[in-house]
């Protein structure tokens, strides 16, 4: 059980650190010095991932996978008010 | 005939206890205590609000921000991404350790966890320090001021962080007496540092 448990917070851990070194490859900061051009896809593939990074933290580092119906339902509303509204901000 | 007894007995005992831990796995488990929790969504809540009013004045200056985005050393915000991480993974790995009664290997783990945390605040030391020495201070634009507030805020929690983790790490000490929730309420206290700076490192560091 203790196996499982273990093999399951490693894979968790190997796929966040994955999509942040993707992340390195979408961020402005090597055109130092060149104007950062503006993109949505972009935006929004960063919401996307921030989304999804938040929810395997809350799932299966913070144990909310295995916690009771109301603390996954306020971490879930929690993780969609904020990047829904983040998203919806940065298009109007 | 005594033995055949007890053999069957032991298998009594063997079937029951592992019944038992299929329905503890099954049954729901609320990690750390109600305490923390607390503290931990409210502080979710608060950031939530900071990071909506940071939206907020970004669409008010979409190029400003960007231009000034482009001066974040992305490197160094990868890192400590990393850093963070690896530490998240050690605190996690510690509570599966204290668990299985393995306060030793929790021990360990949390200290690792915590190095990695001290990692993090001389790495947000150094890249705070060559910002202000190319001129960009809290007072440059907006986009600064936001800056070193939020990193600020957030390295004021990982401080704290590392604070709950010498607790965690008292708790461990004396495997008799240490109670499993405590150990528990730390690491979810840390795994909210954790989740807090990816939102900051997707808004200052990576969106455009």
């Amino acid at each position: 059980m203790t196996t499982t448990a273990a093999r399951t917070t490693t894979y968790a851990w190997i796929v966040l650190s994955a999509i942040t070194i993707v992340s390195w490859w979408l961020a402005p900061g090597h055109t130092r010095g060149a104007a950062a051009v503006a993109s949505v896809p972009i935006t929004v593939a960063v919401v996307l991932l921030g989304f999804i990074k938040g929810r395997m933290i809350i799932r299966y580092f913070m144990e909310v996978r295995t916690a009771p119906r109301w603390l996954k339902l306020f971490t879930d509303a929690w993780l969609i008010i904020l990047w829904a509204g983040v998203l919806a901000i940065y298009l109007y | 005939m005594a033995n055949a007894e007890q053999t069957a007995a032991d298998l009594d005992a063997a079937a029951a206890s592992s019944v038992s831990s299929a329905a503890r796995q099954r049954t729901l488990h609320t990690p750390g205590d109600g305490h923390m929790w607390v503290m931990v969504l409210g502080d979710l809540i608060i950031f939530g609000a900071y990071f909506i009013i940071f939206m907020v004045h970004r669409a008010m200056k979409p190029q400003e921000f960007l231009a000034s985005e482009v001066h974040l050393n992305i490197n160094i915000g990868v890192l400590n991404t990393l850093v963070l991480l690896a530490s998240s993974w050690f605190i996690a790995r510690s509570v599966q350790a204290a668990r299985a009664d393995d306060h030793a290997q929790a021990r360990r783990l949390t200290y690792l966890g915590g190095l990695c945390g001290v990692a993090f605040i001389l790495i947000k030391a150094y890249e705070w320090s060559t910002k202000i020495d190319q001129g960009y201070t809290i007072s440059t634009n907006e986009f600064f001021m936001f800056y070193y507030m939020l990193t600020g805020v957030h390295l004021f929690h990982v401080s704290l962080g590392l604070l709950i983790l010498s607790i965690t790490l008292r708790e461990l000490r004396n495997p008799r007496r240490c109670r499993l929730f405590m150990v528990e309420a730390g690491a979810t206290y840390w795994h909210m540092v954790d989740l807090l700076w990816i939102v900051i490192f997707a808004l200052l560091y990576v969106m455009r």
